[in-house]
């Protein structure tokens, strides 16, 4: 069977670097003045499994995020892992959007890339973002293009006659489904890990231009972005204390102390599966 | 030209490209390269195939074609992960002697070797110590006699890094590698009857033997002996009669890189040790609020800091070198500076934060105990530091002032 190429768009999404020191303002909300964007880690999943597909079926990748003009840097680093291009929708006009709004942004954009390439095939993302956690943008985004969707991917096994095979992941183990093509998968798991661009990729990728759109470029409804589109309110943002309260067993015979703390388990309604 | 701290975006993309690397493929093996006095092979292939050895040479011979600081910028990254220093001497060595053999390297030669170099397919060394030379350089008596279309040497080379690397192929590198060798050509003539040569520890006619090395066991050490090696007149790197001088070159490429890498380490000891001091309680409180260890870590870090600086500092004068903007002599002087005073803080800092571990500080799985037998190696590698202070003395006072030879 000769492999037939797929287009594929990425979501990424530039957050807050994790493993940098946060701030936070008076309000509860993170100061994002000073700090250094980077991919959302758990897209780089869905970045790396978007080029293994490509390198082994043929066809283009392209990224898509939306985010303040400053994010651009951040994207560098998946056109370096092999990316062909990226694209980063950004417009005062999309501040505050929730992951409605967001969602709906971003599936204008993925209707203009399919525009300019004739097909999209997938549109693949991380399973939810290292800032905000909530895993609606994949589902979302299906909705929007009605087209389904596929959450917890960790592999795509096979893609052939317009459906793809995929291994989700359930708990306590795994599912495997084949699904229409063209579809959302949210990339969860570990199978893609991630790979490291060597500095020539690195260099390469900085000289390369990124397509920035705005809010016209894709033709979306205000009403429907920002603040106003957003259903969701951010009422009141705290820092929550969380303490860890250790509990120690000392009786000198050991079998004595295990029952001690399954029957402690238990009592908190710990499921320990026997 | 403005004095500015900052790097550039391509740096700063590069510096986060090293450090996702040494964190996940260095650091979790660190311990490993001291019990096993080996780095594992993975490493050296993977360092190859993001083009860490290459960062030098031009595109033309499928290096990068990028500057000293962004060397360094990379080895700051390859420390914080080891600080027993073992890839480091791989990475600076390299990269230090790879340069030198680069630019005063034929174009046939830089189209046989170097190009191998920047893929990192092959490793390249230094060897100009013998058991009976290092300081006093004009005592060496290995000798290279022109033969043909090549050179025949002999000799005996000592405490030399990389041997083992060098010796085998398929290993940590797929061709192993050679050492820029030092030789007389003309012994009469003294220091300026020196050539260089690049040698391939792979040669038959080479022996090596291994040395027991006090601390940064990843990366080997020994010596090599040379019974009539033949190489090719394009292996010789520059005229002959230069030797003296190129190596006095490379030597200014590898001090700044050793101040570096010792500025950065001490840096690392001193946050590894502080993030023990604030666990471990003595007298009823972390050890980290005893003004004893508060003074201790101020001092060090201030002194590391000057370091860091003066070892960018060296950085940036090799590239100013480059680009024809600073003399020879200027560069060897603040390399010189640079690794006296670097050497000498990354010992302070790296003995006073490993007390502050309490007995945890002698054993060998500690990293800061081995990164203290690590820092050791440069009282003498790449010049001893009363050989930096002769430099510094002579560049400030005037040739006039050296010493006589009795």
């Amino acid at each position: 069977m000769s492999a037939i190429p797929v287009n594929i768009v990425v979501l990424v999404k530039p957050v807050v670097d994790p493993k940098a020191v946060v701030r936070f303002r008076p309000d509860g909300t993170i100061d994002r003045s000073a700090v250094k964007l980077v991919v959302n880690p758990y897209d780089k999943y869905a970045v790396e499994a978007s080029i293994q597909l490509k390198e082994k079926l043929g066809g283009k990748v392209v990224g898509v995020a939306m985010a303040p003009p400053h994010a651009v840097d951040a994207l560098r680093e998946v056109l370096a892992m092999g990316v062909d291009e990226v694209v980063l929708l950004s417009d005062p006009r999309l501040a505050g959007s929730d992951t409605l709004a967001t969602s709906y942004a971003l599936s204008l954009a993925v209707k203009k890339i399919e525009q300019e390439l004739g097909i999209v095939d997938l549109v693949l993302c991380g399973i939810e973002s290292s800032d905000s956690n909530t895993g609606h943008i994949g589902p979302e985004v299906g909705e929007w293009l009605g087209i389904p969707s596929v959450s917890y991917v960790d592999k795509i096994l096979e893609i052939h006659d317009g459906y793809a095979v995929v291994k989700r992941l359930i708990e306590g183990g795994y599912s495997v489904m084949k699904v229409k093509l063209p579809a959302v998968l949210s990339v969860a798991g570990t199978s893609y890990q991630p790979r490291i661009p060597s500095l020539r990729e690195v260099l390469a990728a900085r000289r390369k231009h990124i397509d920035v759109w705005n809010a016209d470029a894709v033709g979306l409804d205000p009403s429907l972005v920002g603040l106003v589109g957003s259903p969701t309110r951010v009422v009141r943002m705290w820092r929550i204390e969380i303490r860890r309260r250790g509990k120690i067993f000392t009786d000198s015979d050991v079998d004595v102390a295990i029952e001690k703390l399954i029957s402690e388990l238990k009592k908190d309604g710990v499921s320990l599966g026997v | 030209m403005p004095l500015d701290f900052e790097f550039t975006k391509e740096q700063e993309d590069i510096r986060s490209t090293v450090r996702e690397f040494a964190e996940k493929y260095i650091a979790p093996k660190v311990v490993e390269f001291e019990e096993k006095q080996e780095i594992p092979i993975e490493i050296t292939r993977e360092m190859a195939r993001l083009g860490l050895f290459g960062i030098l040479f031009s595109e033309k011979y499928d290096g990068l074609g990028l500057d000293p600081v962004t060397a360094g910028i990379v080895l700051e990254e390859i420390v914080r992960a080891d600080i027993t220093f073992s890839l480091a001497v791989a990475y600076l060595v390299h990269t230090s002697w790879g340069y030198v053999a680069y630019k005063y390297g034929s174009d046939d030669f830089r189209e046989d070797v170097i190009r191998k170099a920047a893929r990192g397919d092959l490793w390249v060394g230094i060897a100009t110590t013998e058991p009976g030379a290092g300081s006093d350089l004009v005592g060496i008596t290995t000798t290279a006699k022109k033969n043909g279309d090549g050179y025949v040497i002999s000799g005996e080379k000592a405490y030399i890094s990389g041997v083992r690397e060098a010796r085998e192929k398929d290993a940590w590198f797929e061709l192993g590698g050679g050492h820029v060798t030092l030789a007389y050509t003309d012994k009469t003539k003294q220091h300026k009857g020196m050539s260089l040569f690049f040698v391939p520890l792979t040669d038959p006619n080479i022996t090596i033997r291994l040395e027991k090395e006090f601390g940064r066991k990843g990366w080997s050490f020994g010596s090599f002996v040379l019974n009539n090696v033949r190489v090719p007149e394009t292996y010789r790197i520059g005229d002959e009669g230069r030797g003296f001088y190129i190596a006095m070159e490379g030597f200014d490429h590898a001090r700044a890189y050793i101040a570096l890498a010792c500025a950065v380490g001490g840096k690392r000891a001193i946050e590894l040790a502080a993030e023990y001091a604030k666990q471990r309680r003595a007298f009823g409180e972390p050890v980290a609020t005893f003004q004893g260890i508060q003074f201790q870590l101020a001092d060090n870090w201030a002194r590391l800091e000057a370091a860091h600086a003066l070892a960018y500092k060296a950085l940036w004068a090799l590239k100013m070198e480059q680009e024809g903007r600073i003399g020879r002599f200027e560069v060897t002087k603040i390399a010189a500076s640079a690794k006296l005073f670097a050497v000498q803080a990354a010992k302070a800092a790296i003995d006073d934060a490993l007390r502050w571990y309490g007995a945890y500080g002698y054993t060998e799985e500690n990293p800061v105990a081995l990164a203290l037998k690590a820092v050791k190696s440069y009282d003498w590698a790449e010049g001893s530091l009363d050989i930096m202070r002769l430099i510094v003395a002579r560049e400030v006072l005037g040739k006039e002032y050296i010493a006589r030879r009795r």
